[in-house]
């Protein structure tokens, strides 16, 4: 039996393929319900900050000095990112619950391209949202908080918000792309949106059940946890801001590169 | 041109497709046919790359799916009309498929006019009917111009003047050079359909032949009722044909065509009530076909 080497065709453009993604994910109405999610729980982060400088505002001195600071990195973001996450996996785990995951690798047979295109869409999604929702909910902290000093104000001067914005971002942008991968390993919204559900919200809460030293050894390397080790913010945790940024790299390199190998050995 | 090779394909323990190999040429109507679960489904879908067979091969132009560069302007296949996103709209759904190719808006447009859901274009599939979703599914098949279509089970859910509109549009497509391979569970769709037709059952070939060469394999007998019947019998076996009696009554007569046979009544001064020529119909001839290979591999799985 023979079979023709492959010849070397006029190819997809990858530019042209990224676009075909783009209108996927602009044209699915729950990721705009998504997004509109994120957009409200950062409303709701940003009233339960207010309610907290409000508490903090009747504390007695003691109290205050010893107050949880009013930081929407930890108020906001987590919960954003989970609802950025869910975009990222939804992107992929929908057309396998609808069935329109084979008309797409009809078009674009490649399935790694396909992957490839998808990552550029929700990476760019998931970096601007980052930015938008850490941006916008840190510079309404910074306005609740007018000149209350530490510890209820996380940042001495309001320029050292920045790193820990980016922190995030940054965050968010690994949540929803480990979310990609593994949507496209396990192809089912819900096991998707569990493990990432487990990863931002669920196993960082219960970390804080582990000893003290075995909890900081653990918390240190959980996804929400380190955007403020990226930023070299002040905190608990034992990582590098260059430590932090190669433990989130890990955790996407590893989440898309299972993704590649289950949508490529798998049948569709 | 389609090129099926020994084309294997296990889950499992069960052997989906079993050495199939067939072809579909240009330039006429395919009927891919077999029953439910025959692996017809399979075989498309191993074709455009969605499966990896076990062993053997599926060749488009020579080449497997993966390797075309370009794969909308030379094959289009609408495998599952449910497979769309139901929040879409009709223009949509195609635009998602077309950008990547950059194939622009006035061809989509055209298409789903030429579909007959021009004004629904910028409706949600969603509530679209299945027949609505088999037409929208031939536009996305439609979309690059290819030169192979295949449409798997592409009148399920279609109305009569649907149905009609498929066989019209497949038969102008081969006409004008194109392979068209359409698969189906139902023969006298075929029928009025294919040119050549590719019978698969449990995943193997049954047959693979013409329209015509199949409509001459219609096994052809003469239904003879007679109150004399018995006599009749013998007289007609004394001549050479071969006579069943039929469960509902009347002799079913092989070996002897209806004027030899009412010439011998005549003879021998027998009435004759009713004397009818039959000819199997193709979906008899399929049935048998289809049921043979069942029950052969029935067979070989209880030894």
């Amino acid at each position: 039996m023979t079979v023709m080497p492959p010849a070397r065709e006029r190819a997809l453009s990858p530019k042209d393929v990224v676009a075909a993604e783009w209108l996927k994910l602009r044209t699915m109405r729950s990721a705009w319900w998504i997004w509109a999610g994120a957009a409200t729980y950062t409303l709701v982060g940003l009233a339960v900050i207010m309610m907290h400088i409000g508490s903090y505002d009747q504390a007695s001195p003691q109290e205050r000095a010893s107050f949880d600071s009013a930081d929407p990195a930890v108020a906001v973001m987590p919960i954003v990112a989970f609802f950025i996450g869910c975009l990222g996996a939804l992107a992929i785990t929908t057309e396998f619950s609808t069935g329109s995951i084979a008309p797409s690798l009809v078009a674009v047979p490649r399935r790694v391209t396909l992957l490839a295109a998808k990552t550029v869409v929700v990476a760019c999604v998931a970096f601007a949202s980052g930015v938008l929702f850490a941006g916008l909910s840190q510079l309404a902290a910074l306005l609740l908080l007018g000149d209350r000093p530490p510890p209820v104000n996380p940042w001495p001067h309001w320029s050292d918000a920045i790193p820990t914005a980016a922190g995030t971002a940054f965050t968010t942008l690994v949540t929803a792309l480990v979310a990609l991968g593994l949507g496209a390993l396990l192809r089912s919204a819900a096991a998707t949106v569990a493990v990432i559900g487990a990863l931002t919200v669920v196993v960082p809460s219960l970390a804080h059940l582990l000893p003290e030293a075995l909890h900081l050894r653990v918390a240190s390397v959980l996804i929400p946890n380190l955007a403020p080790q990226v930023a070299g913010a002040e905190s608990a945790y034992l990582l590098s801001p260059p430590v932090a940024i190669a433990v989130l790299t890990c955790y996407t390199v590893v989440a898309l590169a299972a993704g590649a190998l289950g949508l490529s050995r798998r049948d569709v | 041109m389609i090129d099926v090779r020994e084309l294997t394909k296990r889950y499992g323990s069960t052997l989906a497709l079993d050495g199939l190999s067939f072809q579909a040429r240009p330039g006429r109507v395919t009927g891919f046919l077999g029953p439910n679960g025959a692996g017809k489904s399979t075989t498309l879908r191993v074709i455009v790359g969605l499966h990896r067979p076990t062993s053997g091969v599926a060749l488009v132009n020579g080449r497997r799916y993966a390797d075309i560069g370009r794969p909308l302007h030379e094959v289009g296949a609408l495998l599952d009309a449910g497979a769309v996103h139901p929040g879409r709209t009709a223009y949509d759904q195609l635009a998602c498929l077309a950008r990547g190719h950059r194939i622009g808006s006035s061809r989509i447009t055209t298409l789903l006019e030429h579909v007959g859901l021009g004004a629904v274009a910028h409706q949600r599939v969603g509530g679209f009917s299945l027949g609505m979703r088999q037409r929208l599914g031939i536009a996305a098949a439609l979309l690059g111009d290819p030169g192979i279509v295949l449409l798997d089970e592409p009148v399920n859910g279609l109305d009569a003047e649907g149905i009609r509109w498929v066989r019209d549009l497949m038969g102008t497509l081969a006409s004008q050079g194109r392979t068209v391979l359409l698969s189906s569970h139902v023969m006298s769709e075929m029928a009025l359909i294919a040119d050549h037709v590719v019978i698969i059952g449990r995943g193997r070939l049954i047959a693979e032949t013409s329209m015509e060469e199949l409509a001459g394999r219609f096994r052809r007998d003469t239904l003879v009722r007679s109150p004399r019947q018995g006599e009749l019998a013998a007289i007609l076996r004394g001549a050479g044909a071969s006579v069943a009696c039929e469960p509902q009554g009347g002799l079913a007569v092989t070996g002897a065509d209806p004027a030899t046979i009412g010439d011998l009544a005549a003879r021998h001064h027998i009435p004759i009530h009713e004397l009818t020529p039959r000819g199997a119909t193709l979906e008899d001839v399929y049935l048998d076909m289809t049921d043979q290979a069942a029950d052969h591999r029935a067979g070989g799985a209880s030894r």
